[in-house]
């Protein structure tokens, strides 16, 4: 009955489980353990005997079995196999446990399914293809659900994808409208019979194709009516949809990448080492099998007078075969296996120690650090490549309203900063609110010059708070409490909004044709005239409202690039002052908007407004006219002045990302949030900086156009880098590199790299994959935005397999999943809310800053201590089985032991774990006579210890073997120490020298970014949220709205959506050249 | 809203040395007074050590003296297995130029005997040979039984080969008089094997004791009857026995054989003068290829003759010296350069 064929489509009918099943679609349940109880103990046994040590020393044990061959007991061996192999399968079973716990808790949640015209309680894994479910707010969705109707009017629901690609924001999804009618009705529901056929399971996470055959009409189906599993739902007070994709079909499961074991370039090289090993193993044993055979054949034939040969083994080729087996026995310690356990051994207590590090324990969410794999410590001293979410993992995810520049004033000076600002570090409480019950109360604001010129009543300023309070697209809300909510739909937007309430101008609430607001406590109504919405293009936004004395204003914010330039003539003083102030901002990493306004008058607004309904009813050219009428009255502003908004990072951040490539450590940012943030993050964290000699910016559409900016940009490089080192350029030169064979050029100066999420698909490509990759090592810095998790593992796995270079990937959210487990090691940022990032990282800490620490610290540390011991236990394996092949040459190669091997093993690790004292004990128990008394064959060794200790003779020897041996190393260090003086002797000669000179003195250098760079227009903000708003789609309809002796700005009501969907997919999301944007 | 608190600090990782990595920790600084003084020190102190070593090595006096060949005729009819019941003695006369002093050791010295081969040293019974059972003969393959079912004691191919030459010094005072040098069969062996590896069964007649058994193959008399002289260096606990038991390391080993009795006229050791070595010439070495001596020697603190020991504490200490000087000159040059470097 299993299908072997590919999915080709997938036709699924609503409510009719009987014809779904015809096509075995995967249920609901997941997955993500790798055994069961039955199929644990030859699965994992299977496995661990697939590693080169444990197949080889399962081979030895049968050897020793042969009594012919066995020259020890069988016992030495298999005491430490299965230790081994006992400590690797409970780990393993451990973790499998986990998994098996987490599924489990993920499969058990509760969800509401339509079954016989009835809402019953369902557990997620019961959830079959083509079920109608219901979802209320806040909840998980449960599966990928084609949306048929929600509480919201058209259709509409709000869903967070924070969990799918890191965005933050409200995205928007609607039903179509045929299905969207059928509203809550359960019956209707449960007669609903569409068939919908579309896609195969893909991980395409902004791609859905489809057609909804329902009542002999098709509907198609794209991504806008497609709510993923991994969404939450939010104010949306309930919907219904029907399952398309369940299980490990949904675009998330699909989009986590394969659970990998992770070795250690140590674990690597051991095992290449082993196999080398083993070969010398071999000629040692071939060696002494000749040996053997010539020995028997000269001189053992004539002993014989005294040991007779049996019969049947007179051969002497024979006897050599026997030996060469007996001696790859006795020899076998040359290829360690206690190594194996010992090592592992040594990375757990690593792991202890990260885990009880006080110095990554974040106390505020009272996390500590966990090393949740205990294999892969010392590879954290070998990164080369961190690969970094952005949103909380470098960023807070809190926009704060910092600082603002009002009329050529700056408010919101930054406490502690230069000496001629200090005089706000005498108040350093935040200021006091007026209106308190009214304000948020986790803003705060440390310049009280504000409020006062608040209370003074300076008519900029007031004009300015009045902007932030009108112009944006903001909803509010009261809660249960009372309390007033905003529902953002960015987060920078929601921070000047806030920013506005604390200071007494209030947002209240709005219809679609007013917004009404708090100013200074009288409530205040304004008519919304005209709604100029934000793209990017105009990377702006107004609106035209009448005030209650009737005057029309028109309010804008927006890019200060493009707003300067619409400024009136007059404002020259005020532009350079304010231009300044922004340039300040930028330095500091905020990100800055410019906001302006303009008196309209009553004539001129009513021409302008008849033309936009003219353009609004025209059927050809229609947004061309509507920007020309746009760009028309947004001219002549008069400037009020700019705010920065900090996008807060993580505390830490700048300082780690320093250091880390202080160690030579390339640092890529992969985000799923726009180019503008990420690249405001870039200079944030001082990723990018001015000083760089160029940032190049991939944003092509198709394979051939981002072949073509990435041969530019790098010849660009290369010809910066000739003219850096000659002086004039040498003429291009062709690069034809062959993809294995990328050699990391020398590059002077400093570049960066960003890429954008669908030139990244063309990228990934295989005969671009070079160019990328070339182009990606020689910058300093890299950022990709708007990847999709696939993505995100693809550039890691590209990096790892054609860099050789051992990577890092860090984030904290569903989104990085995959990535996590791509690369050598995964980091989870926890204490969050989202488990998932933890659960499939091999580290988790709560702060980026702790990465720092655990690097440069943990790594390096865990690093050289697992090279010293492996150098020891290497040359202590030697030492010792070096003597047995020397021996061999006296005692006719006969397999005889020179030292009594069989306890070796055993003392060995006693001896490891740091006791001579029970080294001696044994020693002795094993040499005295009571034990000889019980086992006289087995512990023929009496006397000898005692006998030859005695001997003054013997600790001669000991005592010059000791100094012959310490004596060399002592000249060796002394003479590197004078001779070739490392950094660290160097430093600690200095610092000796220093302490002799004079006690020292603490400074510490203070460095702070300036930076001239404007940041664009920051707003993580998409269009359509106008249109939205202005034509009362999104509001509920509690009271009809006023009616105004204006004329309303109609909009055909069925055509909005379309509208909105029409632009969404031209908009430029970026600064005009991607041309995407993921809803 | 009290427990958070508490929550926070359980989770909070323990503030000691150990578990932060801040135990105290040494690094050697290898500074050139310090790493000269010790490089001195122990160079002095090597060289004084070898050459005590050496001075008292060459204080010992020994002898040695290969029989292989001198006793031809005898190694001749050893060869055939057949004459094992043939006696064959074998005189040697030698001077001793000078007086050994003070205690004085018997040895026979076997060449290419491999008494490390693995087989061999696996053919032995130590249940056997502490006396609990006598006829615990499981490990002796191919010496266990005889051909007629009846198990060997002492079994094992190394109790088998068990070296059987009789040696006896005399001391010719003149060419008429001779003294036989009295020797000691005694004391030759660790205490821990005459008192715990090796224990007859208990009884007073042996002979009964290993009732049921044979001797092995190469042996003329039973284990019961190897000193007829002294009752209780008889059984397992005969001295030659237990030496020849202890397997040599090397193809190349002696054995002690006998200690000087010093009584009457050998009070002080042996005097110098003429003596002879009188052997019964039993053991065969020919075929294999092997030699046999016999050594006589005097014993030091610090064992035999070998120069080996002090010899390497010499050149360990002349090298020391060396390397010392070497060191310091080169860490002079450098502080020098350094200084001038300074001074530019």
């Amino acid at each position: 009955m299993f299908c072997f064929m590919v999915e080709m489509e997938r036709i699924v009918k609503a409510n009719d489980r009987e014809y779904n099943e015809k096509f075995q679609y995967a249920d609901n349940r997941i997955h993500t353990s790798k055994y069961n109880i039955l199929t644990f103990l030859p699965i994992n046994l299977f496995e661990q005997f697939q590693r080169v040590a444990n197949a080889y020393f399962l081979c030895l044990l049968i050897l020793q079995l042969i009594p012919e061959i066995s020259s020890l007991t069988w016992f030495t061996t298999i005491v430490p196999l299965v230790l081994v192999i006992t400590m690797t399968a409970v780990k393993d079973a451990t973790d499998d446990y986990f998994r098996h716990k987490s599924d489990n808790q993920v499969n058990n949640r509760q969800s509401e399914v339509l079954i016989d015209s009835k809402l019953q309680n369902e557990k997620w894994m019961n959830v079959k293809v083509g079920d109608i479910i219901k979802l209320e707010n806040n909840q998980f969705v449960a599966a990928d659900l084609l949306l048929l109707s929600s509480s919201e009017p058209h259709g509409l629901c709000y869903v967070e994808t924070a969990e799918l690609d890191g965005e933050t924001n409200l995205k928007v999804r609607h039903a179509l409208s045929v299905t969207s009618e059928l509203g809550a009705d359960i019956n209707r529901l449960a007669r609903f019979d569409g068939i919908v056929v579309c896609e195969a399971p893909n991980n395409k996470l902004d791609k859905f194709m489809g057609i909804l055959s329902w009542k002999d009409s098709k509907h198609s189906l794209n991504n806008e009516k497609i709510i993923l599993r991994g969404c939450i739902l939010r104010n949306t007070s309930w919907c219904f949809g029907m399952v398309i994709f369940a299980g490990p079909d949904t675009k998330l499961m699909q989009n986590s990448g394969k659970t990998k074991f992770k070795r250690t370039s140590i674990d690597r090289l051991m095992n290449t080492l082993v196999l080398w090993i083993f070969g010398f193993l071999i000629c040692l044993g071939i060696i002494l099998a000749i040996g053997n055979s010539i020995w028997e054949s000269q001189i053992g034939d004539q002993f014989r007078t005294f040991l007779f040969w049996n019969e049947g083994e007179k051969s002497s080729v024979f006897s050599g075969f026997l030996t060469f087996w007996s001696y790859i026995i006795i020899l076998n310690t040359v290829v360690p296996i206690s190594l194996y356990v010992s090592m592992e051994v040594i990375r757990l207590g690593h792991s202890y120690f990260i885990n009880w590090d006080r110095k990554m324990y974040y106390s505020r969410k009272a996390t500590p650090a966990e090393a949740r794999t205990t294999t892969l410590n010392e590879e954290l001293g070998q990164i080369e490549y961190i690969f970094s979410d952005k949103t909380g993992t470098l960023t807070q995810n809190i926009m704060t309203f910092k600082r603002c520049s009002i009329n050529g004033r700056i408010y919101g000076e930054v406490p502690d900063d230069l000496d001629q600002k200090t005089e706000i570090t005498q108040e350093k409480e935040p200021v006091d609110f007026l209106v308190k019950s009214q304000a948020d109360r986790e803003f705060q604001f440390f310049d009280h010059n504000l409020m006062e010129s608040i209370k003074m009543g300076d008519p900029k300023v007031h004009e300015f708070l009045r902007v932030l309070a009108l112009c944006h697209t903001v909803m509010s809300e009261e809660n249960s409490a009372g309390e007033l909510i905003y529902q953002v739909q960015s987060p920078d937007e929601g921070a000047l909004v806030t920013a506005a309430r604390n200071f007494g101008f209030i947002f209240k609430s709005r219809t679609p044709e007013t917004i009404t607001i708090e100013e200074l406590g009288t409530l205040v109504t304004y008519q919304l005239l005209a709604f100029l919405d934000f793209n990017n293009t105009r990377k702006r936004m107004s609106v035209i409202v009448r005030n209650p004395e009737g005057q029309i204003k028109l309010y804008s914010k927006g890019a200060d690039t493009i707003l300067f330039e619409k400024l009136h003539p007059s404002n020259e003083v005020l532009l350079s002052l304010t231009s300044d102030h922004l340039s300040e901002f930028a330095g500091e990493g905020l990100r800055t908007l410019a906001i302006a306004h303009r008196d309209l008058d009553d004539k001129y607004f009513k021409e302008w407004h008849k033309m936009l309904e003219d353009a609004n009813a025209a059927t050809e050219e229609r947004d061309e006219r509507i920007a020309g009428l746009y760009e028309e009255i947004e001219r002549d502003l008069m400037l009020l002045g700019a705010t920065a908004v900090e996008d807060k990072l993580q505390e830490g951040v700048i300082e780690t990302v320093t250091s880390l490539s202080l160690a030579n450590i390339k640092i890529w940012v992969l985000t799923g949030d726009k180019q503008e943030t990420a690249i405001n993050i870039g200079y944030a964290c001082n990723m990018l900086t001015d000083d760089m000699n160029d940032v190049f910016v991939i944003a092509g559409n198709n394979a051939v156009e981002v072949r073509e900016e990435l041969r530019k940009a790098k010849e660009n490089l290369s010809g910066q880098n000739r003219n850096v080192s000659n002086g004039h350029v040498v003429c291009e030169k062709k690069q034809q590199l062959e993809l294995d064979s990328i050699v990391e050029e020398t590059v002077t100066g400093d570049y960066a790299l960003i890429i954008n999420g669908h030139s990244l698909a063309h990228a990934l490509e295989s005969d671009v994959k070079s160019d990328l990759l070339e182009l990606a090592c020689m910058c300093k810095t890299v950022v990709c935005c708007r990847v999709t998790p696939l993505q995100k593992a693809q550039v890691v796995e590209l990096v790892k397999k054609y860099r050789n270079a051992v990577t890092l990937a860090i984030g904290d959210g569903a989104n990085d999943v995959s990535m996590i487990k791509s690369a050598h090691i995964g980091v989870g940022i926890s204490g969050q809310e989202g488990l998932q990032a933890v659960l499939a990282s091999d580290y988790s800490f709560a702060q980026f800053r702790y990465l720092q620490r655990l690097l440069l610290v943990h790594g390096r540390w865990s690093y050289f201590r697992m090279c010293k011991f492996l150098c020891y236990f290497f040359y202590k394996n030697f030492a010792f089985t070096l003597v047995h092949f020397w021996f061999g040459f006296f005692c006719a190669f006969s397999a005889q032991i020179a030292l009594d091997t069989s306890y070796w093993t055993f003392i060995n690790h006693v001896f490891i774990w740091g006791s001579i004292a029970v080294y001696f004990s044994i020693l002795f128990t094993m040499h005295s006579n009571g034990i000889f008394g019980i086992f006289p064959n087995q512990f023929p060794f009496v006397g000898n210890a005692r006998h030859s200790l005695t001997q003054k003779c013997i600790w001669l020897v000991i005592l010059l073997t000791t100094v012959a041996s310490v004596l060399p190393v002592v000249v060796f260090r002394f003479l590197k120490v004078n001779l070739y003086p490392t950094l660290s002797d160097q430093i600690r000669r200095w610092q000796k020298a220093q302490k002799k000179a004079r006690p020292p003195s603490s400074r510490r250098p203070r460095t702070r970014r300036s930076s001239s760079r404007r940041s664009g227009y920051a707003f993580a903000h998409q269009e359509g949220y106008g249109e939205l708003i202005t034509s009362g789609k999104n509001m509920r309809a509690k009271n009809p709205p006023p009616t105004s002796g204006l004329e309303k700005t109609h909009y055909n009501s069925t055509s909005w959506i379309e509208n909105l969907c029409k632009k969404t997919t031209d908009t430029v999301s970026s600064f005009g050249q991607d041309k995407t944007v993921k809803l | 809203m009290e427990e958070t608190p508490q929550h926070c600090l359980s989770r909070l990782p323990d503030n000691s040395a150990l578990k932060q990595q801040e135990l105290p920790a040494h690094r050697l600084y290898f500074t050139a007074r310090r790493v000269l003084f010790v490089f001195f020190t122990t160079g002095i102190f090597c060289l004084c050590m070898g050459i005590i070593l050496i001075l008292s090595a060459r204080s010992t006096q020994e002898i040695e003296i290969n029989y292989t060949r001198i006793c031809a005729n005898c190694a001749k009819l050893r060869e055939n297995a057949s004459n094992f019941d043939k006696e064959c003695t074998c005189s040697i006369p030698f001077y001793l130029s000078g007086k050994m002093m003070g205690n004085v050791y018997m040895y026979y010295k076997l060449y290419g005997f491999y008494q490390n081969l693995y087989r061999y040293v696996r053919s032995r019974s130590n249940r056997q040979l502490v006396g609990k059972d006598v006829k615990a003969v499981e490990d002796c393959a191919p010496f266990k039984m005889s051909d007629n079912k009846t198990p060997i004691v002492p079994c094992g191919a190394i109790a088998n080969s068990m070296f059987n030459d009789t040696i006896i010094l005399s001391h010719n005072i003149n060419s008429s008089v001779q003294i036989k040098v009295p020797m000691l069969k005694s004391g030759l062996t660790w205490w821990t094997d005459k008192y715990v590896k090796f224990q007859n069964p208990s009884s007073k007649n042996l002979a009964d004791e290993f009732r049921g058994t044979t001797k092995p193959p190469n042996w003329p008399k039973p284990i019961y009857d190897l000193d007829k002289k002294d009752p209780r260096n008889n059984g397992f606990l005969n001295d030659d026995f237990i030496v020849w038991m202890r397997a040599a390391a090397f193809p190349t080993f002696k054995k002690l054989y006998g200690r000087l009795n010093r009584t009457h006229h050998f009070i002080e050791g042996l005097p110098a003068g003429n003596y002879s070595f009188n052997i019964t010439y039993n053991f065969p070495v020919t075929r294999f290829q092997g030699e046999k001596s016999v050594v006589l020697s005097t014993l030091t603190w610090c064992g035999g003759n070998s120069l080996f020991l002090g010899l390497a504490y010499t050149v360990t200490g002349a090298i020391t010296w060396l390397v010392s000087f070497a060191m310091m000159a080169i860490h002079i040059t450098l502080k020098n350069k350094q200084m001038s470097f300074f001074h530019q």
